[in-house]
């Protein structure tokens, strides 16, 4: 995790959930990249963080973009937000003795649209939050700010301004993680994805 | 029997049957031959003059320093002997710095003194037989002045490590008629300025000489500029204001 | 056959010998700086590893009506190093500085946190294991917050949040109190958010860290003195 850092927060709002991470790619304490992504579109209305080993983070960003797409073909349908965690979560435990380098979130509504997410330790191991999940190098940090600005059933724009916030100044005191972020908010009829500016340092 | 006066004086730590500490005593006696030194303290700040003996018309007068700076906030002006009180503004120094090192704040004036008479006394054997550090008292005694919060203060030390505030103090040769001066002329309201004429005047009385502005030397301490001795120009100007 | 090392002699392992003179008991305490007063505030929960010692043992102490120092890290170096400072400020005859009787007046808290910031460097080859925040009103009557390394460094800040959930609370406090990422602008606040925040920072940390919790106790410090307040957290 701390290899090349980043940071993923998914939080629940009142028939939306939000999903965010910071754009930082480093190699300990230098950094590499600002534009890397940690979070994926895996069907219209979930999304899939994986912060953690960059590698790992490539490497299973397709291989997840490969199952879902087998199971759609199979199924005939998206996969269901709680369906994919436990796909991703038997994907890690494959590997149980030699794991991937990473703490994926899952974050979407489900076909009743109702809010899902969760998230998994690095062998698969789910945790089903209704509030709100993190993961990466800033955790200690953002489980200080979620704990103290996330209230229940927040509107869709009230839920993006808290994810913000509390992605921002937690990452703003993580070394490992920032460099810009990137919050998507989904609500039953639309994605509202946003590229939010913060501090370079 | 009674052992006459001359038997107790050779120890510098010995009590006379009578109580008396007669080197200490001495030592006292011994500013009363130095050169005059004046202390005045108004609520503005404090003025310091001392009379510099120019013995010879070939002695460079700059080179006699009687006025020291202790810290920004704090000088003193002596009398006897000279490289006593090297030392002890020495150790006045080391001390103002040590506190403002280990408490981020200028030292206070009393504090400043206590710490010169703590030294005052360290002379002789000592009774747990350690090194002492000196062997007679020192021949010198002090006018502290600086301001702190408590505003300012105006000290002054002697041998025995005695010392006391005034509002006004000579010392020296010429301090009893001086100190006469200083009573008649002093009252508590007065300016800097008026403190300044003052201090000269006072010399100008008790000096053997005719006061110049080399055979003195001024220094004044304010809450604005702190510590300083005072230029030869500027001490033109105060001794043509005579 | 003649053989160098008796054979009745056991073989036994090496031992090693380590000294640990450390421990860490946990705990969080911050620090607030408002315009005319200061919010110190420490949980009360000593703990070692998975057990908790005692759920009510006071982190902070009242060195003047002006000053309030707090401490987190090993108790034991915590406690010798309050009972250290409070010698210096007055007098004793082990005391190397007694500051009140040689100067006659109580220390300003400038010069508390100068004087700590020398005392913890005295021992920089053997720390005091102690993270220090000292919270009281400088000489205009102003907020002030010194914050210290276990060796003495220190800075004097707006706000500090040290111990275990100091990762927790320092970003909230980032945003709350320094207005962090936010657009508006920076603004003084009353003790009443202060406080609000401060009891806010504890019950969240509380959730999420094993050593913060029990009790929170906080000192308000104003021109009128120092007042303790004291609140629950969840014991668990």
């Amino acid at each position: 995790m701390e290899y090349n850092g980043g940071a993923v927060v998914a939080m629940v709002g009142k028939n939306c959930v939000a999903i965010a991470c910071d754009k930082r790619l480093g190699v300990q304490a230098m950094t590499i990249s600002t534009e890397f992504k940690k979070i994926f579109q895996a069907t219209p209305k979930t999304y899939l963080g994986l912060p953690g080993l960059a590698t790992d983070v490539q490497t299973l960003a397709e291989k997840f973009r490969f199952k879902i797409n087998m199971y759609k073909l199979k199924e005939e349908r998206e996969i269901e937000p709680r369906t994919l965690a436990h796909l991703v979560s038997s994907t890690l435990y494959e590997r149980r003795f030699g794991p991937w380098f990473t703490e994926p979130v899952v974050a979407g509504l489900d076909k009743n649209n109702n809010p899902f997410i969760c998230n998994t330790d690095t062998i698969g191991c789910i945790n089903f939050a209704k509030d709100f999940v993190v993961s990466g190098t800033s955790t200690n940090q953002l489980y200080g700010m979620c704990e103290s600005l996330w209230e229940p059933d927040l509107e869709p724009e009230d839920l993006f301004e808290t994810i913000s916030q509390a992605l921002m100044n937690a990452v703003d005191r993580d070394c490992l993680a920032g460099w810009g972020a990137e919050v998507v908010v989904i609500t039953p009829d639309k994605i509202i994805t946003r590229t939010l500016k913060s501090r370079m340092d | 029997m009674f052992l006459t006066r001359s038997e107790y004086d050779r120890g510098v730590n010995t009590f006379s049957p009578e109580g008396r500490l007669f080197q200490v005593e001495y030592a006292i006696e011994a500013i009363k031959l130095g050169s005059t030194a004046v202390g005045i303290k108004t609520p503005k700040g404090l003025i310091l003059a001392v009379e510099k003996r120019v013995t010879s018309p070939l002695l460079e007068s700059s080179s006699i320093e009687k006025i020291f700076e202790i810290d920004a906030h704090i000088g003193c002006a002596m009398s006897g002997l000279t490289a006593d009180s090297r030392t002890i503004v020495d150790h006045a120094r080391i001390e103002a710095q040590n506190h403002t090192f280990t408490y981020n704040e200028p030292i206070k004036v009393e504090s400043v003194t206590q710490a010169v008479c703590d030294l005052a006394l360290r002379f002789g054997e000592s009774a747990r037989g350690e090194e002492s550090i000196m062997s007679r008292p020192f021949g010198v005694s002090l006018l502290i002045a600086g301001i702190d919060e408590t505003g300012p203060q105006l000290y002054h030390t002697d041998p025995s490590g005695t010392f006391v505030s005034y509002s006004a103090k000579a010392i020296g040769s010429g301090s009893e008629g001086a100190e006469t001066e200083l009573q008649e002329e002093y009252h508590s309201s007065m300016t800097l300025l008026e403190a300044e004429t003052l201090a000269l005047k006072v010399l100008k009385q008790v000096m053997e000489e005719k006061l110049n502005a080399t055979n003195v030397q001024l220094a004044s301490v304010t809450r604005e500029e702190g510590f300083k001795i005072f230029t030869p120009e500027e001490l033109q100007t105060v001794v043509d204001r005579l | 056959m003649m053989s160098t090392v008796p054979s009745e002699l056991p073989v036994t392992a090496p031992i090693e010998h380590r000294f640990d003179p450390y421990v860490d008991n946990g705990g969080t305490l911050l620090s607030i700086a408002g315009k005319d007063f200061c919010v110190v505030a420490a949980d009360t929960r000593l703990s070692e590893g998975y057990s908790i010692h005692t759920r009510y043992v006071p982190k902070s102490v009242k060195l003047s009506d002006k000053t309030v120092i707090s401490m987190g890290g090993c108790y034991a170096d915590c406690l010798t190093l309050t009972k250290r400072i409070q010698q210096n400020m007055e007098a004793s005859l082990v005391a190397p500085m007694w500051y009140r009787h040689a100067h006659g007046k109580t220390m300003s808290t400038a010069a508390i946190a100068q004087m700590l910031s020398i005392m913890l460097y005295q021992k920089r080859f053997f720390p005091f294991y102690s993270w220090c925040i000292l919270g009281g009103l400088d000489e205009e009557g102003r907020g002030a917050v010194y914050t210290y390394d276990p060796v003495g460094s220190y800075e004097r800040e707006a706000c500090r949040c040290a111990g275990s959930a100091s990762s927790l609370i320092q970003p909230f406090l980032d945003n709350q109190i320094n207005f962090k990422n936010q657009a508006s602008e920076r603004r003084e606040l009353s003790l009443d958010q202060v406080l609000r925040i401060t009891k806010d920072s504890f019950t969240s940390a509380t959730e999420r860290d094993i050593y913060t919790g029990d009790y929170l106790e906080i000192f308000v410090i104003t021109s009128n003195g120092v007042e303790l307040q004291k609140m629950g957290l969840k014991k668990d």
